[in-house]
């Protein structure tokens, strides 16, 4: 007969607390009438036996014994006189206690640890109480929630503080954005992206629990003496994979301070039917409230009324320019290496500087550090394969990723000559490196490359590439503070070859780097505060562009623009402050600076004149290292919430932000021969202003959240074009940029529900984002100085994201959205010129192109559930535009054979299949 | 609808992914929009500096709108020298004005001045005076896709480097019937022709592209083949002989810009990364009203032009079949005796076939007997060549 005593059991010491104690010890006490529990109890701290019996046979029975000095054998004896109860010793100074006859005592000791768990992984010695582990559980994780971790050595009072990691049972991998919280007090925290918590809390008991969207929940009993590490591993929440979870820190929507914040994990955003049935994370950014694109071919961001060029796109911690592939039809991201996305739209944290309207945080996962695996998947145009494991078991691991476009193959196989005569071919690949050195010390190392290259049926090829780089020094003081030492390294280019005439034979060429290093501490002195502060530095070295001739015969006189650099620098500060139960205030200042570095050539132009060729004044000579512009400004970062309720409170939020470099774009989309220019003497940097309010709402304990959210945003300084502006090439591109304010405005309405088999989101958008260039002189002025409706101005926008699941092994997915036409400059009159019809152009945006209107279809069918088999696979059968709606991409005049015609094009005019393979070992 | 992409079945490790690349498509738009369009005056010429000046006057209308933009009449209109003399310019057809031959001072600046029949006056900005150095060389090249017409020129000053371009091209037509016979209506007869129709005629358009081209960005003020004119294989205009005019003119940084501007409105927006349209005005202004607008620019300067002949046997083998009268062939047949038509309907049957000009007899068919069976017959477009150009062969033909 097996055992079936379970146990747990008694104590040893805590492991950094006490040191082992040699040999046994005696027994002395006056046990009355002592629930055998606290008798138990007792013994273990006079000794250092652990006991192993079954609570329930003997949680009624008292003790009554007096003793001085005697073995524990003695001891038992003399409790267990007269009792059902018999004992037994086995090795390492285990007492079994059993109604039975003593059992055989030679059990391997892996019996009572699942296999493959470390020993005394947990730090902390076990108590008492052990029910039996609930079903489909691992034995090890059950266990160390029934266990009772002590913490520290003090005397057991004041406040003390609790650091540690939650990490992935399997894999060993940060658990990211998980809570832990203790419900009495009510005092939590959520993991950062380290899988590191610090919580401060009283000296005392409790019970904290911890939840995680993918995880099981769990929890673990404490008792705090004193200042401690607690390290927990989740697991793994296999069954429900693949439910739709648009993140779930379940009272977070109401309790967090964040506003305009939104989390995705790979997860939810695996379930959004695209268009190439490639899970796109940009294509799901834009579903969600406040985030616009002109037309659906573009993953330009127009973030709250922002420019795209106005995000900060992060990607474990690297400035990605360009995140798209092929003209902005995908995201340049491999979904299989990625954990998720955070989007800030407003209260972007102080950490956070340089650009206007939002941060999108990509984070990678960590490697598997336990086993060897790997993942991938085959898609009507892309495949891709990820591999992960351990370099050393339990402290380093590797990720790698690649993927890449096949097509090339795909366009030489079409009937269209001029398809056949084209090529476009992307790759990315994605490295991350983590390396634990102890455990105050870790170190992560990331590389991300991601290439492009087309020719449509032409003679011009593009080729761009993104290559970064960071490493990252992460380091724990004590657990009320650390550290993050982060080195980056950004560069961007772009080459245009155009080579079908000798004589015009060209190339052309664009470069940015961006080296950068910063440091950021966290700090939590009391419960009351939490203290973010850190410095950054950043230089950028910019090529604005070089034309050089291609080949012996060509003419093309090399232009070669001089080059740029500039630094970038902002120290910050933020604090967060629980004032009441009800009311935290988060305050931060951040103060940026910027120089604009020589060598550079500067041209003066008369004041108050519209910068010409012809108004330039004097030109001035700037050596290397000169500073030839400074500019410097605080940004503030306030913020509040009060909680009304358990389940409703009201978030307040201001920030500004400051901008020092620019995108230059003339074209409705973003296009891949745009540039990023610095600002210099003669261009500002951008300012903006957010003010946001909202009110937040959970129904159902916390399984449906609710939230309204208003902003008014104000722009200054942001770049737009006079009319026919030349952006390539231009050394004085002063003259064709003028300086635009905007102000945009808008309400975000949200009804999110995380978990059933029905889940997803709805939301309803009501924005406005205007523009106003009126500096300068009548002829740099658009529509007569007066604010009108900038590109991407959609001001109703409705979003439906929804999955139901059938079963553990099918679920559906359907997408629906709506939103207002863009805006578009149409002709309104006809003229005769140049032997041709012409036209005559409204003001700009003074129309709008028909209403956008799309629903998609998913249907993802699992493997089976398994735990253990070689590899899990799935099927993604999509179907994209399910009603075949012509959504305008473009409206457009053209004068044909002298006459005028509108066209209107569509990018995906019908339905589009898809069926894609996941597979992952 | 046009399906750009389509791809079929393609199976790669062994899984069978099916998948449509489904397609962009264009469809032609037309938006209900701009119940009062504006009425702007629209300029469009330039001063001769060498020769005669011609200025067309007209007015914007609505985009929708099916006539012509109506001309602007009875205005008077003076080129201006600055500081100088003015020369007036006469109305020869509604809207259309002209000068005498005049030879500009080339270091003086010139404008032009219009007072209107509603009393407004406009003057364009004074401009330099640019000369035209000559077309080097108008050439042609079979490529694969068509014969393609090519201008180069040079300029050793380095003053030129702004260039347009405009051509007017001629192309010889033959109809496939040289009729016989023709009808006569008061006897409702047929008999043998008495003039004959033309055996040739030349047809002649011009260009309604905007073709420029800078020099800017080269070491030297060079344009080397540029591409005015493409002609696929198959074109009409290439099935017997062809010519094309090419006619250069050399602007101002500011002129070049305006048409640089014009094209990107009109010609290259739609594709995704083409630059949003934008007004594009000029350099003329209502004196007393600058709220009004008038559109075009008025340059000044000379042109140079060139002449080329492509004629069809220098084509590759296989080029200019196509003579345009595809659609002619073949002849339509009347029938006059029966059982087709009985001898009593003869009479109606010519008037109802032959009573429409639109439709020409050819030759008559005949029995063994020989005896006329029939007459051949087809549209007046597949007959008289006049239908589609001129019979006048031209001077430099």
């Amino acid at each position: 007969m097996r055992i079936i005593y379970l146990l747990l059991l008694v104590l040893l010491a805590n492991g950094s607390g006490y040191a082992q104690q040699a040999g046994p010890k005696t027994v002395t006490g006056d046990f009355r009438h002592l629930p055998f529990g606290q008798f138990v109890h007792e013994l273990e701290i006079q000794t250092d036996y652990r006991f192993y019996y079954d609570a329930a046979q003997l949680d009624t029975f008292r003790v009554s014994v007096q003793v001085r000095e005697q073995p524990v054998a003695t001891v038992l004896e003399r409790a267990f006189r007269n009792t059902p109860f018999h004992f037994a010793f086995g090795h390492e100074r285990w007492v079994f206690i059993t109604t039975a006859p003593a059992p055989d005592l030679q059990l391997p000791r892996a019996f009572f640890r699942p296999v493959g768990s470390p020993p005394d992984a947990l730090a902390a010695t076990p108590e008492a109480t052990a029910p039996a582990a609930a079903p489909g559980r691992s034995r090890y994780v059950s266990a160390a929630e029934y266990q009772v971790h002590e913490i520290g050595l003090g005397g057991g009072s004041g406040p003390v503080t609790l650091a540690g990691h939650i990490k992935e049972l399997k894999s060993g991998e940060p658990v990211v954005g998980a809570t832990i919280f203790s419900e009495s007090p009510s005092v939590g925290t959520s993991t950062d992206q380290f899988g590191f918590y610090s919580l401060t809390l009283p000296a005392g008991r409790y019970t904290l629990k911890v939840r995680s969207v993918g995880s099981k929940n769990t929890q673990r009993q404490v008792i705090l003496k004193g200042s401690g590490r607690l390290e927990i591993e989740v697991e793994e929440d296999i069954t429900t994979l693949k439910e739709v979870v648009i993140e779930g820190e379940k009272d977070k929507n109401v309790s967090g301070m964040q506003m305009g914040l939104e989390k995705l994990d790979i997860k939810t955003m695996r379930q959004v039917p695209t268009a190439f049935g490639e899970t796109d994370i940009l294509r799901v950014v834009l579903t969600l409230p406040g985030v616009k694109s002109v037309g659906e071919g573009s993953t330009g961001l127009n973030v709250r009324g922002g420019n795209t060029d106005q995000n900060l796109i992060l990607f474990n911690d690297m400035t990605i320019y360009n995140p798209s592939h092929l003209f902005g039809f995908f995201s340049a991201f491999n979904p299989d290496i990625l954990q998720g996305v955070e989007l800030y739209k407003s209260a972007i944290p102080a950490k956070y500087g340089g650009r206007l309207s939002s941060v999108l945080d990509i984070s990678s996962r960590e490697g598997n550090k336990k086993k060897f695996s790997g993942a991938g998947g085959i898609g009507p145009l892309t495949s891709r394969l990820t591999l992960e494991g351990p370099i050393i078991k339990d402290k380093s691991s590797f990720l790698i990723g690649g993927r890449a476009s096949y097509s090339d193959w795909l366009l030489r196989r079409l009937s269209n000559k001029a398809f056949q005569r084209s090529s476009a071919a992307f790759s990315d690949l994605s490295a991350h490196l983590s390396h634990e050195i102890n455990e105050k010390n870790t170190v992560y190392a990331t590389g991300y490359l991601s290439t492009d290259r087309f020719r449509l049926a032409s003679d011009t090829t593009y080729q761009y590439l993104n290559k970064t780089a960071s490493l990252k020094w992460r380091h724990n003081f004590n657990n009320q503070l650390y550290g993050v030492l982060t080195g980056a390294y950004t560069h961007y280019d772009y080459d245009i070859t155009s080579e079908q005439n000798p004589v015009n034979a060209s190339r052309l060429q664009y470069a940015i780097n961006q080296t950068s290093g910063r440091a950021d501490f966290s700090y939590f002195p009391n419960p009351k505060h939490s203290l973010d502060f850190g410095v950054s530095t950043l230089l950028y070295q910019v090529q604005p562009g070089a034309l050089r001739p291609l080949g012996e015969e060509s003419l093309i006189r090399p232009n070669v623009l001089a080059r740029e650099q500039a630094l970038e620098s902002a120290l910050y500060l933020s604090d967060r402050i629980d004032l009441t139960q009800r009311l935290s205030v988060s305050l931060g200042l951040r103060y940026s600076l910027y120089h604009a570095l020589g060598p550079r050539t500067v041209y003066e132009y008369a004041p108050g004149e519209s910068r010409t060729e012809s108004t330039i004044l004097d030109t001035v000579r700037y050596a290397a290292g000169k500073v030839l512009a400074t500019y410097h400004g605080p940004e503030y970062r306030v913020s509040a919430r009060y909680s009304l309720s358990d389940n409703a409170s009201v978030k307040f939020s201001y920030n500004r932000t400051r901008q020092y470099i620019s995108q230059l774009t003339n074209t409705a989309s973003v296009s891949p021969a745009d540039t990023w220019k610095l600002s210099d003497a003669n261009i500002r940097p951008q300012v903006g202003d957010q003010v946001s309010v909202g009110y937040y709402r959970n129904f159902k304990s916390n399984t449906i959240e609710t939230s309204v959210e208003t902003y008014y945003k104000s722009l200054r300084d942001f770049v737009d074009y006079k009319s026919g502006a030349v952006l390539l090439l231009n050394p004085h591109i002063e003259t064709d940029i003028v300086n635009a304010r905007g102000k945009a405005y808008g309400v975000e309405l949200m009804v999110k529900k995380l978990t059933g088999k029905l889940n997803g989101w709805i939301s309803y958008t009501y924005s406005r984002a205007l523009v106003r260039i009126n500096a300068g002189t009548p002829a740099d002025q658009i529509n007569g100085g007066t604010y009108y409706p900038s590109n991407f101005d959609k001001p109703h926008d409705v979003t439906l994201i929804g999955n139901y699941r059938f079963s553990r092994r099918f679920s559906t997915s359907l997408n629906f959205t709506y939103s207002t036409g863009r805006p578009i400059t149409l002709p309104i009159a006809k003229y005769y010129a140049g032997n041709s019809l012409r036209v005559f152009y409204s003001d700009r945006n003074a129309y709008r192109v028909p209403d956008y209107l799309r629903a998609d279809f998913a249907l993802n069918i699992e493997g089976n559930h398994k735990v253990k088999k070689l590899a899990h696979s799935s099927w993604t059968l999509g179907v994209y535009n399910l009603t075949g709606r012509q959504n305008p991409y473009s409206i457009y005049f053209k004068s044909e054979n002298g006459q005028i015609k509108g066209y209107k094009l569509s990018i995906f005019g019908r339905p589009i299949p898809t069926l894609t393979y996941n597979f992952k070992f | 609808m046009k399906m750009s992409l389509v791809f079929h079945r393609l199976s790669w490790l062994g899984v069978l992914v099916l998948a449509w690349l489904a397609g962009s498509c264009v469809e032609p738009y037309a938006p209900a929009i701009v119940s009062a369009p504006p009425s702007y005056l629209v300029v469009d010429g330039f001063l001769n500096a060498r020769g005669s000046t011609t200025i067309r006057l007209s007015r914007t209308t609505a985009v929708a709108s099916k006539t012509a933009p109506p001309a602007e009449t009875k205005a008077k209109l003076f080129i201006e020298q600055e500081n100088g003399p003015r020369y007036p310019l006469a109305e020869t057809a509604a809207g259309t004005y002209v000068s005498a031959t005049l030879t500009f001072d080339a270091a003086r600046r010139y404008r032009l001045l219009i007072a209107t029949q509603r009393g407004q006056d406009y003057a364009s900005d004074f401009v330099a005076v640019k000369l035209s150095v000559p077309v080097d060389e108008v050439s042609w090249k079979p490529e694969t896709d068509g014969v393609r017409v090519f201008v180069s020129t040079h300029d050793d000053t380095r003053a030129s480097q702004y260039y347009r371009w405009e051509y007017e091209q001629t192309w010889e037509i033959r109809p496939p019937y040289q009729p016989l016979i023709e009808y006569d209506n008061a006897l409702n007869e047929l008999r043998d022709i008495r003039v004959r129709y033309p055996l040739s005629c030349w047809v002649s358009d011009q260009s309604n592209r905007i073709l420029i081209s800078k020099t800017t960005p080269l070491a030297k003020d060079v344009v080397s083949n540029f591409r005015v004119q493409t002609l696929s294989p198959d074109s009409p205009l290439l099935a017997v002989r062809y010519s094309i005019l090419v006619r250069q003119h050399v602007l101002t940084q500011a002129e070049y810009g305006y048409w640089e501007l014009l094209r990107r409105n009109t010609e290259s927006i739609g594709t995704l990364f083409d630059p949003q349209p934008a007004q594009v005005v000029g350099n003329i202004s209502n004196l007393r009203n600058p709220d009004d607008l008038a559109l075009g620019f008025v340059g000044a300067h000379s042109t140079t032009e060139q002449r080329l002949f492509i004629a069809q046997p220098e084509l590759p083998r296989g080029w200019g079949r196509r003579s345009g009268y595809e659609s002619c062939v073949p002849p339509d047949t009347v029938y006059v005796t029966p059982p087709k038509t009985e001898l009593a309907d003869v009479p109606a049957k010519l008037k109802s076939s032959f009573g429409n000009p639109g439709f020409l007899p050819i030759d008559r068919v005949y029995s063994d007997m020989g005896v006329v069976i029939a007459y051949i017959a087809k549209a007046k477009d597949c007959v008289d060549c006049r239908e589609r150009g001129s019979a006048v062969r031209p001077s430099f033909w």
